[in-house]
This record gives C-alpha cells, structure tokens and sequence, in this order.
C-alpha cells in the first residue's frame, strides 16, 4: 500500500521537475546559484542528482504503478547530468589548488575525464542515478555499452573531441576499485579531500547494483569502510558529523561553526545502511540547528559567511532544505511541517506552469528577522524531495527492492505530460489510479496502461468505459477521476 | 564475478630468496593475499579461511600456489617469512622484496597499504582481498574480506572444473 493521495503542492514538485527536465540543452533557468564555476551546492550536479532521488522516493512509495510517469523525466535529468556543462569544471577542479591542498597543485596535471579519479561529488551521482532508474524500471537501459558517455567538443578551443564511454556496469566497477584502493575510506571529491557524505551516493550505487546484478559490493563496501573510518570517527568532538578527510596528512576536519548542511545531507544519506547510528544522534544534533517561529514555523539560521584568506566563502549552503530532507527521512514530521511552513510563509512558493517551487532569494532575512534567503537546490528540489519522501524512505529502497512481480503487475506504462497522476497502485491485483487533465502544459492527454490480465474492466469516476484502444485511455478534462482496472 | 581490473604484476623473492614474478607460476592458478606477518587480527583470520578453501578443495588444491605478499618488507624479510608461515600456514609461500618492489606489487593488485604508528612500533593497514590469477598469470577472480571459505570454495571448485574442460 502506498501512501495515499498526493498534495496539490507535492504534484506541483513533481511537475516542476518535470518542467525542469525539459528545458532545452543548456538552459538552465532558475537552476543558477551563486558561486561560479559549478562550485559546491551551487551546481547543477546536485540539483539534477537529488530530482532523481526525489522522483525514486516519489514512485517507490507514493505511485509505486505509474513507472511511466517518472521512468522518461529521470532519463532526461540523466542526460542533463551528462552534459559537459555539468561536469567541465573537473578539468580545472582535478588541479587542486583549494585552500585545503594549494601545496598539491603543483603535482596535479589537469584530467578531461570527470569520473576517471577523484571527484565522487559528481561521478557517484552519474552511478546511482543511473543504477535507480534500471533499478526502479526492471531495465538495463544505462547497461548498453556507452550509456554513460561524457563527450566535448568545441569548434572554438580544447583541440580534438573529449570522448569518455562508460556504462552502468563498468562505472560501478570502476567507482569500486577506486574505493578499494582507498582502503575503502572513501574516493575523495575534490584532490586530496575525502568527505564523509560525498560516498554515501555510491554506496547507494553499490547496493542497487548488486539488487539488479547479482553481488555484495554494497556490504563488501560498507564493511570496510566501517573499519577504514573506525580509527577517525564518524562524529566530532561536538557530537556532529566529522566533514572530510586530508588523504595525505589523515587529518580530519569537524563540522567546525558547526553547518547544518554537513549533518543533515550526511544523515539523510547514511540513513541507508546505518540506520540506528543515524537515529540515534538525530534528535540532539537537530536541536542545535532550528529556530523556532510563529505559529509553528520553524527554520534554520546558516553561520555568516566565512572569511578564509582575506575573502568572503561565496556559496549555496542549503542549510534549510537538508535539514528538511534529513527531517523527511528521519521520520521527524513535527520539525518537517514547520520547516515547510516557513518555506510557505516567508519564501515566496511560487507556481509556474503547474509547477511549485521556491525562487532563489538571496537577501538573508525579513524586517522581522525570519529566514527569506533560499538556493535553487533547496527552492527547486530539497523541499520537494522532503516533501514527497516518507520515513525511512531512501533507506527502504536501500533495504527492499520492488516485490517479485511488481514489473509485471498492472501499471502506467506511459503518462502524457499534461495529465497528473496523484494516486497510482495496486491494491490485491486492481490497479488504482486518480487522473487530471492538466491543461496548463501540452500533451495528448492519455495514459498507456499495461500489466492488465485479459478481460480486465476499467471504470472512470465510477463509469465502466471502453479505452480508445485496448491500452490507451483519455483523460477527460475537469476533475481529478477515479480509474479503476479490475480482473 | 568478473576478472579484477588490475595489472597483477610483481617482481619480489620468494621465502627461500629465489627471485619470481608472476610468471614463475604459470601453468598453475595463483592464490594471492596481502599481508604482514606483524598482522594481529585480519591476515591470520585471511590465511586460516584460505587453508580452509584449500582443505575444500582437495586433491584439486595441487593446481593452486597460495602465495603472501608482505606489505612491510621492513620487517618480512625472507627468513622471517619462511620461519612465519612454516609454523602457522605451511602451504603459503611468502613473497617480499624492497620496499619499492613490494609497493609496485600493491599498486599493481590495487591494494591500499598505510603505515601506521603504534604504541608497540607500526603497523600496516591493508586491504584484505583475495586474488585468483590463472596459468597464464592473468588477473581470473577476487574476492573480498567479507567472503567466506565455502562460498570462495564453490568459486574456485568451479573455475578449476571448468579448465579442465
């Protein structure tokens, strides 16, 4: 049983995304932070990353039977998620050169290659995400031998085109023996750095891998990475998530000031394998974040920037949208709703083509003091994921894949754009779903259904009807419908 | 499983300072583990489950050289070596050599080695993966720390069938 109906504003996350998943090549409209570069929460990496993840919570507990309303929107984030936009900053990053490895640059040649070493930040997402969608769909689309191709070309500089093929399979190998080699501490993101968070996404990877292929590199993993980290600990001092690693020097850095962001997306993440560790520490490690507000709000305040070497740190630090995402997946739906009640109070929830999001704002706060300042990762996607996630969620797909069956079972195979599916599952073989003609974006209008044992009758707002074909149904407009298939 | 990406190339001496590579083996199925003979809990844990997989195997266990692969040259030279394994895991033969050479072995198998200081002296850490390669010394098989004997047993039963098909 899935959970339930879903909201007007959870439908409008999705249609964001949708939308989002549309833009033309290179537009990347409402999509733009403040850093440059593609720098840390500001580049589209992660946005593109956490839509699929969201779009994986939304199907695998809330419409389980509409695989075909999210199957097409995760292949397009994909394919943005492989466009050299995304990714070309690793030619300059692989350097080195940040403040904390500038004694590395000078050893550091510049690497084309976006996932060949290093940079987990990006190259686990490309893994996971590709490994969710086989996953979710029952294919091995991103099988096929350069699925996964990481190509440039410029008539203007670079020389001759940049060509790097991988697949689902051969990445996932190639990201393992990188985390064998590390002593399975972890890949690092940027040279030298190894963050703690940045290897949940590919251990994420590893075990969705091993449910489609076969395998144990998700246990293989984790048990080693349990020992490698045993001699630093996961926490500080402070009871907070330890941030990263120094490869060279073994030292560990805090979530020194401490940030929000550094314990929440770590703890929504290794909430996938880790379960009691990541609870067990939630609630006091929570506490040091939220502000309460009126009539329930609740939001949480970001440190004032850093100043590091005479200059102020410029960057997205998403504070708020990972606390609601962490608090999504903990299962903490008091500090959730209050969070989104901010959010719908003090930052602007804005429709646009049927889609809801939260623009970027970057002044700090209102005259009364109440946190206005959002990114586009958490206007665009955090909220959205923390909206349609359910407890434990993320760790379910970890832990359960799809029953035995459910590919075959009756099912959306194929969802128009411009219909909306709020309800969408199987309750002892009968296929639920209920429907609405959205007509402020184009389409057809119809649902491919599949999966319905011969003779299966199909009621529409409780009228039996006769599909156009035997797989094709329209949606009338008006009115969400009820549409029932029955043996 | 797959064959592992690495390189699997070594040039060391062995417990008895006879130089070897990996082609000193050919013709037989190479079972190699990194270690030290200093290793308190992981490497005798490793070889006990690896004489374990050869017990299982039995007679077919002939086809097989076990060989240990020192991460800590400093300390495992030859005669320690042989004295080490001799006493505890007999059918290992041990491998050592310079600090470079033992260090292009590691790199060539991808295994992780850090020298650590302790309160009794050092120790290494390393990764605990168990290596097949076959009779022409190309990388076969792996397995992780967290495979047990019967599992690694059934593998290899399997590979040494099918060869000799």
């Amino acid at each position: 049983m899935s959970h339930g109906v879903l909201t007007r504003e959870q439908l409008g996350h999705l249609r964001h995304w949708d939308n989002l998943s549309r833009q033309l090549p290179n537009d990347w409209s409402l999509m733009q932070g403040k850093g440059v570069s593609q720098d840390d929460f500001g580049g589209y990496r992660f946005q593109l990353a956490y839509m699929v993840y969201g779009l994986a919570l939304a199907h695998r507990h809330r419409l389980p039977a509409a695989p075909g309303l999210f199957a097409p929107t995760i292949r397009r984030l994909i394919e943005k998620l492989l466009m050299p936009e995304v990714w070309l900053y690793w030619r300059d990053v692989s350097r080195g050169g940040s403040v904390f490895n500038a004694h590395l640059s000078e050893g550091l040649a510049e690497e084309w290659d976006p996932v060949v070493r290093d940079n987990i930040m990006y190259s686990a997402y490309v893994q996971s995400c590709a490994a969710l969608h086989d996953q979710l769909f029952g294919t091995d689309h991103y099988a096929a031998p350069g699925s996964l191709t990481f190509r440039h070309w410029s008539f203007f500089w670079g020389g001759p085109e940049k060509r790097f093929a991988y697949d689902r399979d051969s990445l996932t190998e190639h990201l393992y023996w990188l985390m064998v080699e590390s002593g399975y501490l972890g890949v690092a993101c940027e040279p030298n750095c190894v963050f703690q968070i940045c290897n949940q996404p590919a251990i994420l990877g590893f075990r969705l891998h091993d449910q489609i292929t076969g395998g144990a590199r998700a246990d293989d993993v984790v048990a080693g990475y349990e020992k490698a980290w045993a001699d630093f600990g996961r926490l500080d001092d402070a009871g907070h998530y330890a941030m990263m690693i120094s490869q060279d020097t073994r030292e560990v850095r805090p979530n020194e000031r401490p940030s929000p962001w550094v314990d929440a997306w770590c703890g929504a993440l290794m909430n996938t394998w880790n379960h009691d560790f990541v609870h067990g520490h939630y609630r006091r490690q929570v506490a040091d974040f939220l502000e309460p507000g009126p009539d329930g709000t609740v939001s949480v305040p970001s440190a004032p920037a850093r100043q590091v070497m005479g200059q102020e740190i410029v960057s997205d630090t998403c504070d708020f949208g990972w606390v609601a995402a962490w608090a999504s997946e903990m299962g903490d739906r008091d500090t959730l709703d209050g969070l989104l009640a901010h959010a719908d109070r003090f930052m602007t929830p804005t429709w646009r083509d049927g889609g809801l999001y939260y623009p970027r704002n970057d002044t700090p706060s209102d005259a009364d003091g109440r946190r206005t300042e959002i990114e586009p990762m958490s206007g665009n996607v955090l909220l959205g994921y923390a909206r349609l996630n359910v407890a434990d969620g993320l760790r379910r797909i970890y832990q359960e894949p799809w029953p035995a069956g459910h590919h075959d079972a009756p099912r959306l195979a194929a969802v128009d754009r411009d219909v909306e599916v709020s309800r969408a599952e199987v309750v002892d073989g009968v296929l639920h779903a209920r429907l609405r003609r959205d007509r402020t974006v184009p389409g057809e209008g119809t649902v491919t259904l599949a999966g319905l044992p011969p003779g299966t009758r199909l009621w529409l707002g409780g009228t039996e009807v006769t599909p156009r074909t035997p797989s094709v149904l329209d949606v009338p407009d008006g009115a969400a419908v009820d549409m029932v298939a029955a043996p | 499983m797959t064959a592992p990406p690495i390189r699997a190339t070594y040039s060391l001496v062995d417990h008895h300072n006879t130089p070897v590579t990996e082609r000193t083996y050919r013709g037989r199925w190479q079972l190699v583990q990194f270690g030290f003979t200093s290793c308190r809990v992981v490497c005798p844990r490793a070889l006990a489950k690896l004489d374990d997989v050869l017990d299982r195997l039995g007679d077919a266990a002939a086809a097989v050289v076990p060989l240990y692969v020192t991460v800590d040259p400093e300390r495992d030279i030859p005669e320690r070596l042989e004295a080490h394994l001799e006493a505890t895991h007999p059918r290992f033969t041990g491998l050592t050599g310079t600090a470079e050479q033992t260090g292009d072995a590691a790199a060539s198998f991808r295994v992780f080695t850090r020298r650590r200081d302790t309160p009794a002296g050092y120790d290494v850490q390393h990764t605990a993966m168990t290596y097949l390669l076959d009779p022409a010394a190309a990388p076969a098989r792996y397995w992780s720390d967290t495979r047990d004997a019967e599992s690694i047993a059934a593998d290899l039963t399997a590979l040494l069938a099918a060869a000799r098909t």
